[in-house]
Parts: structure tokens; C-alpha cells; sequence
């Protein structure tokens, strides 16, 4: 059975949610983690909150963010994991192809879904379009018999409802309690979690 | 540790305790049951606990005590039964483990005693002297197989929840754990004391027998 790990990003590869510290670079931390909490929580959309988040972030150059991006803290298991399995990993986040992509192609080293920016030259304009998660795990589903999903945010529903197995990670945060409703697994540590994943290898 | 994995079964109403809350976090002493069990079994790499009624209480309890254990969700909890629970905390599972319902108390001495009669290839059945109230007996012959389970005629051991399984799977649709066993019979077995809470009366046997534990 061809199985395919389908990994949501931050805090869930990474040990840090990545837009709170994008914010860091111009002043308005406070802001971008009041939204962030209220987004992980549940209680606005992401999509809204993602685009908003994005053009509140889109006055520092695409060059700048993918700087402080790529000096993101990841999780060792789970690298090691993706690294051992890179063929059949798939990063799918709700992330902006231009902030992420470095950090995942030089570092994580597999291939990904993510939302995508308009932009020209090094100034970000906006979002093209927002990645529902689920639509990714559809299009895996041509070439895999199994998809096993880790997530830990609302964002992440809709690759569960579509995933044969979910794994509720809460690395960084407790995982939202409407994604832990969908899960069949639901663990705070990644060694736990590597060990299920060998299990469907 | 020759047991590397554990699954416990705590997904159930516990109905017959008549409480409103799940069996593992009745508070006995100081702490909740299922600290008890997750301090005999400190020495264990891989712990997953499967749970349903309350899960919530459950694993936020269970998180702040161990942090790395394996929430296994079972959302039927309330119309399927503890076998099917093991099945789900189990099936996934390549190595051998040790199955332990939720309500057991059981000290470190009893289940290293356990521990030391596995022989690592060997399904292995934990049985104890029979006391609670909806007893599973065993009867054992003399070089301590087990040969059969049942309700009655009675026996002076009881299957106790606690076994080792390295060499079958439990199905989906099993009613009782034990009646999953029975066509692998005649299985090894070794004696240890160990005590299940179901009903109120087990609760009193517990706090009465077995309260140097907590």
C-alpha cells in the first residue's frame, strides 16, 4: 500500500508559528499575534485572516521575509522522518509560495501545496489564491492508495475530512478542538508522533 | 524494557461505577487511577491510551502527567465495545504490545512479574484470583496454559485485562476481548495481582485491599 504523509507547517514541522515572526520586522507583533491566536483558535476564518495577515506583512520586501523564514526552528523527528521519506512527504500549508519555498526546498526537502502570492519583483501585492488543503489531499489521491494528514489548526479540517488517517500534532499549541474531532490520533510529542507515521510507511 | 508498547483502554462510560466521569480519572487518594498505571508504567517507550467518553478530561489530565503518550480516538465509544476500542488503539501497531484496561490498578511488583514471564514470541495472559463482581474465569492446566475462559462454571482466577500479544490482531468487530483470545487457546499464563474497577463495590474492594498504593 502506497501511503503519502501530509504535513501542515507551522507549528507543526516548524516550532514556531511563521507569520509571528515575520512580524518582527516591522511593528506590529502585537497585532499579527492577536490574529494568529484568534485565527488558531477558530474564531476568524483563515482566509480572511491569512489575507489580511499577508497585507499587513506586504510592505517588507518578499527577499527580507524569506530571510527570516529560512531561520525558522524545525522539528528534528519529524526532518528526519521527512528526509527518510522524502518521495512520499508532502508539505501542505496555507503559507505564501514565496516566503516558504526556500525554507522548504533548501531544509525540508520535499515537495508542497501552498497559497500563492501576486507579486512583482521583491514587493509582495497580495494573495492569488488561498491552498484549501483538502483539494491537495484530492490530487494526491491519484497516486496514493493511503493519505495520512498532521495538522494542528482549523485550516487543517478540511485535508483531515479528506485524509484516510489524522493525526492531531500540538507541538507548538493544542491542536483546535474541531480538527481533534476529526482525528484518529491526537499526540503533544514528535518522537510519539514519528512513531505512528513508521507504522503506515 | 522488553515490552516496548502499551495500549490502555479507557474509552468506555464506565456505566456501572455510576459516575460521571471516566473510570481512569476516578480520584483515588491523592491522584487520579490512571496516574497510578502511568507510574508503573514509566518504564515503557510507546504508551497510547484510546479514548472516548469525556476525552477532553482525559487527555488533558493524561498530558499533564506524561507528555508523550498516543491518544487513540474512539468517537463511537458509546455503542461499541472495549474490543473494538483495542482493535483501534491496536491494529496499526508492527510490534508486539501489552494491552491493560484503564480501570486496572496494578503496583510495579505485579507487573514486572508480568514482564518476566514474557518470552518475547509468546501471546502471554495475565490472570489473577478472582473478586470482582462480573468475573471472566479461567481455567488453567498444569503447566499453566489457559484452556478456556468462561462465566460459568466458576474458577479461582479471573482474566484480568492485562496480556501480551505478539501473534495475532484483534478484529474489529469483537465483543469482548477475551472471546478474541479464545481461538488462539491454550495460551500461557502467569499469576499476578492486580485489581479492575467496575462497579462500586470494586471501588471499595480497592480502597480497602490495595490503599498502600495510594
Amino acid at each position: 500500500m502506497k501511503t503519502a504523509f501530509c504535513f501542515d507547517l507551522d507549528g507543526t514541522v516548524t516550532k514556531q508559528e511563521i507569520l509571528p515572526l515575520i512580524s518582527k520586522e516591522v511593528e506590529l507583533h502585537e497585532e499579527i499575534n492577536l490574529l494568529t491566536q484568534l485565527t488558531l483558535d477558530g474564531l476568524i476564518p483563515f482566509q480572511n485572516s491569512f489575507t489580511l495577515r499577508v497585507k499587513l506583512l506586504s510592505t517588507i520586501a518578499i527577499s527580507t521575509v524569506a530571510k527570516v523564514v529560512d531561520k525558522v526552528i524545525l522539528d528534528p523527528h519529524i526532518i528526519d522522518f521527512i528526509h527518510a521519506n522524502r518521495d512520499n512527504c508532502y508539505i501542505v500549508t496555507g503559507n505564501l509560495d514565496v516566503w516558504v519555498k526556500e525554507l522548504i526546498e533548501t531544509r525540508i526537502k520535499c515537495d508542497y501545496f501552498s497559497s500563492e502570492a501576486e507579486y512583482e519583483g521583491d514587493q509582495l501585492i497580495g494573495v492569488k489564491k488561498v491552498l484549501d488543503k483538502g483539494k491537495a489531499v484530492k490530487e494526491l489521491r491519484t497516486k496514493y492508495d493511503r493519505i495520512v494528514a498532521i495538522g494542528d489548526s482549523m485550516n487543517d479540517c478540511t485535508m483531515f475530512q479528506k485524509a484516510d488517517i489524522g493525526i492531531a500534532f500540538g507541538g507548538v499549541h493544542n491542536p483546535v478542538n474541531s480538527l481533534v474531532k476529526l482525528s484518529n490520533f491526537v499526540t503533544f510529542d514528535s518522537q510519539s508522533l514519528v512513531g505512528i507515521l513508521q507504522n503506515y510507511k | 524494557m522488553k515490552v516496548k508498547n502499551v495500549v490502555i483502554c479507557a474509552a468506555g462510560l464506565g456505566s456501572r461505577l455510576g459516575l460521571d466521569t471516566p473510570k481512569c480519572l476516578v480520584k483515588l487518594g491523592k491522584h487520579r487511577l490512571i496516574y497510578y498505571l502511568l507510574e508503573t508504567l514509566k518504564a515503557v517507550e510507546n504508551i497510547r491510551i484510546v479514548v472516548g467518553f469525556k476525552e477532553e478530561e482525559v487527555i488533558e489530565y493524561v498530558k499533564s502527567i506524561r507528555e508523550d503518550v498516543v491518544f487513540v480516538r474512539n468517537p463511537d465509544y458509546s455503542t461499541t465495545t472495549n474490543s473494538y476500542s483495542l482493535h483501534l488503539g491496536s491494529h496499526d501497531l508492527i510490534e508486539p504490545f501489552v494491552t491493560i484496561d484503564g480501570d486496572m490498578i496494578i503496583d510495579q511488583k505485579n507487573f514486572q512479574i508480568f514482564v518476566d514471564a514474557i518470552d518475547v514470541n509468546e501471546d502471554l495472559i495475565a490472570i489473577t484470583e478472582a473478586k470482582t463482581e462480573d468475573a471472566v474465569f479461567v481455567h488453567v492446566d498444569e503447566d499453566k496454559y489457559i484452556t478456556e475462559f468462561s462465566r460459568e462454571p466458576i474458577s479461582k482466577f479471573e482474566w484480568s485485562g492485562v496480556a501480551y500479544f505478539a501473534n495475532f490482531k484483534i478484529n474489529k468487530d469483537g465483543q469482548y476481548v477475551y472471546q478474541e483470545i479464545e481461538p488462539h487457546l491454550p495460551m500461557k499464563s502467569v499469576m499476578i495481582d492486580c485489581w479492575e474497577i467496575d462497579t462500586p463495590s470494586d471501588l471499595d474492594l480497592v480502597m480497602n485491599e490495595v490503599s498502600h498504593i495510594f
